[in-house]
């Protein structure tokens, strides 16, 4: 299954992904790959782990490489080698990075082969979760597709919403098909969750868990401490646990 | 699918990645050391079926370690030739991937497998994959009589493996450096940038890499063999209707096709007449200079402007967008090495500027004697510069000015008997802007030109359809 994880920045993209794949990883039951496909996050801090090498930083090393390559080398596999050895593999989980955009050079040959790979990489996890780039862009460039679940993770302003509504919108537009879309509302208080609930199911969202305000996240992310370290009772992880569990269900 | 292999065999298995936290034990790969080799070897040197491991098998290894591998098929049978062995080899890693629990990337000497965690607790062995090996290349393969395979996981084993195999590769990529156009009987055509440019259509054989550097003629062979219906096909090669400029009716006719009748003809080795389109992608420009009659190069990393005072971006937008542009032409960086290169305008004898980075890098590939007769933007920055050059260095393209010069002279004074005539002459003309370079929506525009009169250096007119 593929999670994917969006949202504007600043709503808390990253940290909802993160906890959601601590979440799925803590009792050892799952295959988890985790793909940080956005290059303005910092998911692999949340997650607490180093990135060495990137898919980004793959492509323009063989887009370098490739006509010094010997003909009976294929381009191709060894993109696919050097993927597998990009994603970082820890004991719960595996971490694949997309790393930086693209420079001006032509890649849509080098995007084909990717996709293609990472595609057959991401059928070997139970459950895959990406968090991809914040607003509009991703879906219109459509870099997330075959995506199962999309979450998309709002503050609590009325905006917030709107733009998850567009959101789907466009995803119909453009008939990507995901087969469920769901709300995040993150640092909610008591106050404004009924209200956003109300106003998301008028314009016809279903809001998957809401996310309360938590000093620890707040902390942790002040410290630069991986999130995934977080006390197992802390308010907003038990929120996102809730949201894993529907999920997995 | 045999007794003696205790996993599953079966194409559902090719997609398999083993994650770490699932494996038993990793073999070759980035931070150990191994190789496959496969080669066609006389009947009496083959021991049909056999499989031998040299060093510790699975079961032998220690759960979690990292152990080299070697992997040494050989195959015998009357039909065989040695220039299949490429073919063959590149199958290793198809079939051994349908072994439930074993992973294979990549060939030669940067192959990495592993073996699942469930599939060693089975009593999967290095020994039972051969034995799957050999079923799966004969089953597939009519031609194969005999195959016997050999695993070596001991070091030195595997180190002299590894020394033999990488003396077969040169020696292969020798020969497929080697291969020509005129050796091969299918070309590839590439859509992947279509979505851009919708009349582009990338024709690649041997002697010709695609635009973006991306897809060499093996690489094709490759791509259709993984997807047979996706953006990379086959092109017949067809009637050669010009062996030196290089236009194939194989070519023409799928170009035509694919380009909705955009596109009626191309030839792969010149920059005139009929040039190869591109979408934008290409890594470099070929562009002539009819000030010195030489061709330039340019190529993307450059970001200084070339003699004609416009850098790589500005020359860009005229070369690509799936048009043929007179002059110009798109082209990776791999075509430089073709020893067709623009042979039809005369390859490396009319090049007269590069970028000195790019004539670094591709150095083994321009003739000796041509080496210092190319300017650089360090010798020549602008047409006046350039012209100097040449003249110093005698640069052969100096020959064909005077010739042409001397011609040119006759040429003037017949034409100067003759004054020029329009061709059209209308009172209005009016245009819609499309396609035209206007700022805004181009529906919202139209453009006049009064008194209007064409003049042209050649009409043609053609009966449509």
């Amino acid at each position: 299954m593929i999670i994917a994880v969006s949202g504007k920045g600043g709503t808390g993209k990253t940290v909802i992904a993160s906890l959601l794949v601590r979440c799925l990883a803590e009792h050892n039951a799952y295959d988890i790959l985790a793909i940080d496909s956005d290059p303005d996050s910092n998911l692999p801090e949340a997650l607490g782990v180093d990135v060495e090498r990137t898919i980004g930083d793959i492509r323009e090393e063989l887009l370098e490489k490739r006509d010094s390559l010997p003909p009976g080398v294929s381009w191709r596999s060894q993109l696919e080698y050097e993927a597998m050895r990009a994603i970082v593999e820890t004991r719960a989980f595996d971490l694949l990075s997309m790393g930086r955009p693209e420079g001006p050079g032509c890649y849509c040959a080098a995007n084909h082969v990717l996709r293609e790979i990472i595609d057959t990489f991401a059928k070997n996890y139970d459950y895959v979760v990406i968090d991809t780039e914040a607003g509009l862009e991703h879906l219109s460039r459509r870099t997330t597709q075959n995506v199962d679940v999309m979450l998309v993770v709002t503050d609590t302003s009325k905006r917030g919403i709107t733009t998850a509504a567009r959101i789907k919108e466009l995803a119909e537009e453009l008939k990507i098909k995901f087969k469920h879309i769901y709300v995040v509302i993150n640092r909610a208080t008591e106050e404004t969750k009924q209200k956003l609930e109300e106003y998301a199911r008028e314009i016809g969202l279903k809001v998957i868990g809401v996310v309360p305000e938590d000093e620890n996240v707040r902390h942790y992310d002040h410290e630069g401490k991986p999130l995934v370290e977080l006390p197992p009772d802390t308010p907003a992880l038990k929120a996102v646990r809730e949201i894993a569990e529907k999920i997995v269900r | 699918m045999d007794e003696e292999i205790p996993v599953d065999v079966g194409l559902i298995y090719e997609g398999e990645r083993i994650r770490k936290s699932n494996m038993y034990v990793d073999l070759a790969g980035p931070k150990s050391k191994g190789a496959e080799l496969l080669i066609v070897a006389p009947p009496e040197e083959v021991e049909d079926g056999k499989v031998e491991v040299v060093g510790p098998d699975i079961d032998a290894m220690e759960e979690g370690g990292r152990y080299p591998l070697g992997i040494f098929i050989k195959v015998a049978g009357e039909k065989l030739e040695e220039d299949l062995e490429g073919v063959f080899e590149r199958r290793i890693h198809d079939f051994s991937n349908y072994v439930q629990g074993f992973m294979h990337l990549n060939s030669r000497d940067i192959i990495w497998c592993r073996v699942s965690k469930d599939s060693a607790k089975k009593g999967l062995k290095l020994y039972h994959v051969g034995k799957a090996l050999i079923k799966l290349y004969k089953s597939e393969f009519d031609v194969i009589e005999k195959m016997q395979v050999t695993f070596y996981t001991d070091e030195k084993a595997v180190d002299e493996h590894i020394a033999r195999a990488r003396e077969v590769y040169e020696k292969r990529d020798a020969k497929a450096a080697a291969l020509k156009d005129e050796e091969v009987d299918v070309f590839y055509g590439c859509l992947l940038c279509q979505s851009f440019a919708p009349t582009h259509v990338c024709a690649i054989t041997p002697s010709r890499t695609s635009g973006c550097g991306a897809i060499s003629w093996f690489e094709g062979r490759a791509a259709v063999k993984v997807d047979p219906n996706g953006p990379i096909f086959e092109i017949p090669k067809g009637e050669v209707l010009d062996p030196i400029k290089g236009e194939y009716s194989g070519i023409n006719e799928v170009i035509r096709e694919k380009s909705n009748g955009a596109i009626e003809r191309v030839y792969l080795h010149s920059i005139f007449d009929y040039p190869h389109t591109s979408c934008g992608c290409f890594e470099a420009i070929a562009f002539y200079i009819p000030e010195v009659d030489g061709i330039g190069i340019v190529h993307r990393d450059f970001q200084g402007v070339t003699p004609f005072g416009i850098p790589f971006s500005t020359m860009a937008g005229q070369v690509g967008g799936g048009v043929q542009s007179q002059g110009f032409l798109g082209i990776g960086i791999a075509y430089l090495r073709s020893p067709k290169f623009l042979q039809a305008d005369g390859g490396w004898q009319r090049i007269v500027w590069m970028p000195s980075q790019l004539k670094e890098r591709v150095r083994d590939a321009i003739p000796e004697e041509m080496y210092d007769k190319i300017a650089t933007e360090l010798e020549a920055s602008d047409l006046e510069s350039l012209k100097e050059f040449l003249k110093q260095k005698q640069h052969p393209v100096l020959e064909r000015l005077a010739e042409e010069e001397a011609e040119e002279e006759a040429a003037e004074e017949e034409t100067r008997e003759q004054e020029a005539q329009p061709v059209a002459t209308l009172p209005e003309l009016t245009l819609p802007a499309q396609g035209m370079p206007v700022a805004g929506s181009p529906s919202e525009f139209t453009i006049t030109f009064k008194n209007a009169k064409i003049y042209a250096e050649k009409v043609i007119i053609r009966r449509k359809g």
